[in-house]
């Protein structure tokens, strides 16, 4: 027990010791801890959404074929599905119909989709909770629409969609085949692309292949590169918000080593009178250690549950406008929780580690001093 | 029982600012006395005195402490012998400035691993002892003169130790505090004690709890030297 | 007797992991709760064709980036950020960055 009681009386000096400097020592608690949160947010905001992706997007199509016309997305025509069927291990081939509506009246970018079992009516759309809300739609509403050829029409609002798929259908407008072909001008014998469905997954590769062989002019995407996409778009590499964060903690870090490695004289004194009244180097050094602790084991636990707060409880505040971009439309939705010990490991040796050494180091030289010096002073 | 054999102590050594402290001393001091080193600045007497208290090592010589070669003992085991039998009173006194009366006190205690109740408790009794009882959780900068002087020699004696040393305990304090000082000496001395000064002070190297000066000049004893 | 400020720091040390058990469990909890969520946007997937999350609607091929064709997207350069805070947000995808160098 001697051991632990050491150890405590030694907590008990160095926090008597950071108490002096109240002001500063909590000023720096509170930015570091503040590090803190921002970093374990993004990491769990960037983890939560990369795996409801993974999990959400594990049903997408397994094969989608788009036609590439002069270097852009085109219109594919219908009769592609039959060369496309007569590939062995195709099970089934059908055509996309889906595009983009601009309102001008809201200022807001929809998505169009002809769902392949028909769910509504002619005229009848659902549409997606985004939708709803911005443009104050509620079921039995109408729906101005421009067409292509300049008319307006307007459809019913016969559904929204429910609020707990708002992650994958904000922006959705669902509507007939019929109504998106006369909105668009989509002629009949076209789709937006075509959906493969194949009998076994492993040969997806090989019947991609096989059909931008048979039609050089289409482009196949994979499921696998569905979910490759969502999970490099959140990726420690994912730009601005890690180039914000990387400034931040530049700066702390400046802050934290002129804190930790200047050693001003009064310290340096103290270090010798407490080695003249019989500490050793070793208590010195544990005295360092837990000065450096306490500021960083508090900043790190607080800032980990603040930020768990933050992202999942309250459903990621502070990045929304930043996630938002110029959209007018902005899904809400409450990502699934999860906490990746792996990560927070890594957070921990990235923030805690590296002070509670910048503090120990600058101390070694003054540690080591002869318990004589202060009476040579 | 200190027994210092041909102490040598050189600063620097091989450089060109090389200093040599001690020249060749060879001293014993007795238990339960009161010793004083005396000397001009530069003599040798605080560096004398940082050895016999296993602060310093000699550059070359022996101490025997209570019959134990303690020269050559690794730091660990050094400072655990001098933390147990030094108690140090230095001449700025050398207090932790910004924390309690109380925490200085039991500042020198914290490396033995003591149970904390009972290690606030007599430093309680101790400061009691020095009618500081009131001023336990104020902090150091905020007494007196007199008062930090009596948290020092309370701070010297938490751990209980055999021998109190001292380093110019008078030099920054008045007639009255020095007179103060002396008297706790004494009643140290009454309780078993050995007192080692280093001072040039004539009102401590004439005092009545003085039983031997040595005097000290260019890093050599040059009287009372030898045998108590 | 007053607290000792190692217990006030021991104290908050074990209150932080005890939070961080807390928040552990909360996760593993809710995880289990938004199962059904997931099933009803998993149905609507694949329902539905979709191939991506509708996070972003300010660009064609940030609402559909795996849908995004090797050109319009990146029509100056075709990993160049962009004035769109969620194209720095969510680089090329893949498959165009890579396209032509297998």
């Amino acid at each position: 027990m001697g051991g632990v009681e050491k150890q405590r009386c030694i907590i008990d000096f160095t926090l008597s010791s950071l108490l002096r400097r109240k002001g500063k020592n909590g000023a720096l608690l509170v930015v570091y801890t503040l590090v803190v949160f921002l970093l374990a947010s993004v990491m769990l905001f960037t983890q939560a959404i990369r795996k409801e992706a993974a999990a959400v997007l594990a049903d997408a199509p397994e094969l989608v074929v788009q036609r590439i016309v002069a270097g852009r997305h085109d219109l594919i025509p219908l009769d592609y599905m039959g060369k496309i069927g007569a590939i062995r291990g195709v099970r089934a081939v059908s055509g996309r119909l889906w595009g983009y509506y601009y309102d001008p009246l809201f200022g807001a970018n929809y998505t169009l989709v002809v769902p392949e079992e028909q769910a509504g009516g002619l005229g009848e759309i659902a549409v997606g909770q985004g939708v709803a809300r911005s443009s104050m739609a509620s079921e039995g509403n109408i729906m101005p629409f421009h067409t292509h050829d300049g008319r307006l029409v307007s459809l019913t609002v016969a559904r929204v969609l429910p609020a707990s798929t708002e992650l994958v259908s904000s922006d959705l407008i669902l509507l007939t085949a019929e109504d998106f072909r006369m909105l668009f001008g989509v002629p009949a014998g076209v789709a937006t692309d075509l959906v493969v469905a194949v009998a076994n997954p492993a040969e997806v590769p090989t019947i991609a292949a096989k059909i931008a062989r048979l039609l050089p002019d289409t482009r196949p995407i994979a499921r696998s590169e569905i979910l490759r996409t969502y999970d490099a778009a959140f990726s420690w590499r994912s730009g601005i918000l890690l180039a914000i964060l990387a400034g931040a903690l530049l700066a702390f870090l400046i802050f934290a080593w002129d804190k930790a490695t200047g050693l001003s004289a009064e310290e340096r004194r103290e270090i010798g009178i407490l080695k003249a009244v019989g500490w050793e180097t070793g208590d010195v050094l544990a005295m360092k250690f837990w000065e450096g602790s306490v500021i960083s084991l508090s900043a790190f636990l607080a800032g980990v549950v603040l930020a768990y707060l933050h992202v999942f409880v309250a459903a990621a505040p502070l990045f929304e406008p930043v996630l938002k971009g110029w959209s007018v439309l902005y899904p809400r939705f409450r990502l699934t929780p999860s906490l990746d010990f792996a990560q927070l490991a890594v957070l921990f040796f990235l923030v805690v580690v590296p002070y509670a050494v910048a503090t120990i180091v600058p101390a070694w030289r003054a540690a080591t001093v002869d318990p004589d010096a202060v009476m040579r002073g | 029982m200190i027994e210092l054999l041909d102490v040598h102590k050189t600063f620097n050594q091989g450089k060109p600012n090389e200093y040599v402290a001690l020249r060749g001393i060879t001293l014993a001091i007795a238990s339960c006395q009161a010793t004083v080193l005396k000397g001009p600045s530069g003599s040798g007497k605080t560096t004398l005195l940082s050895i016999l208290g296993g602060m310093a090592r000699p550059s070359a010589g022996r101490i025997i402490l209570s019959g134990r070669e303690i020269t050559s003992l690794p730091e660990r085991f050094l400072t655990d012998i001098r933390r147990r039998t030094f108690g140090f009173i230095f001449q700025q006194f050398n207090l932790i400035r910004g924390i309690s009366v109380l925490e200085n006190v039991m500042l020198p205690a914290y490396p033995c691993g003591e149970s904390h109740s009972l290690l606030r408790g007599r430093a309680l009794a101790l400061l009691e002892l020095f009618g500081l009882a009131g001023r336990a959780a104020t902090r150091v900068e905020w007494l007196s003169g007199g008062e930090m002087q009596r948290v020092a020699i309370a701070r010297a004696l938490i751990n209980d130790p055999a021998v109190i040393v001292a380093d110019e305990p008078t030099a920054h304090l008045d007639t009255k505090l020095s007179g103060e000082f002396l008297e706790f000496m004494a009643r140290l001395k009454g309780e078993g004690k050995t007192i080692i000064m280093a001072s040039h002070d004539p009102l401590v190297c004439e005092a009545g709890v003085v039983e031997r000066v040595v005097e000290m000049r260019d890093g050599r004893v040059v009287a009372g030297g030898g045998a108590p | 007797m007053t607290l000792r400020r190692s217990t006030v720091f021991i104290s908050f040390t074990a209150l932080g992991l005890a939070a961080l058990f807390v928040i552990a469990a909360d996760a593993g909890l809710r995880g289990r709760g938004a199962a059904q969520a997931l099933a009803q946007k998993r149905w609507l997937v694949k329902s539905l064709a979709l191939t991506d999350l509708a996070l972003f609607t300010d660009a064609r091929y940030t609402r559909h980036p795996a849908m995004a064709d090797l050109h319009s997207p990146f029509q100056d350069y075709p990993i160049s950020l962009e004035h769109f805070p969620s194209g720095s947000l969510m680089p090329p995808p893949p498959h165009v960055r890579t396209h032509g160098r297998r």
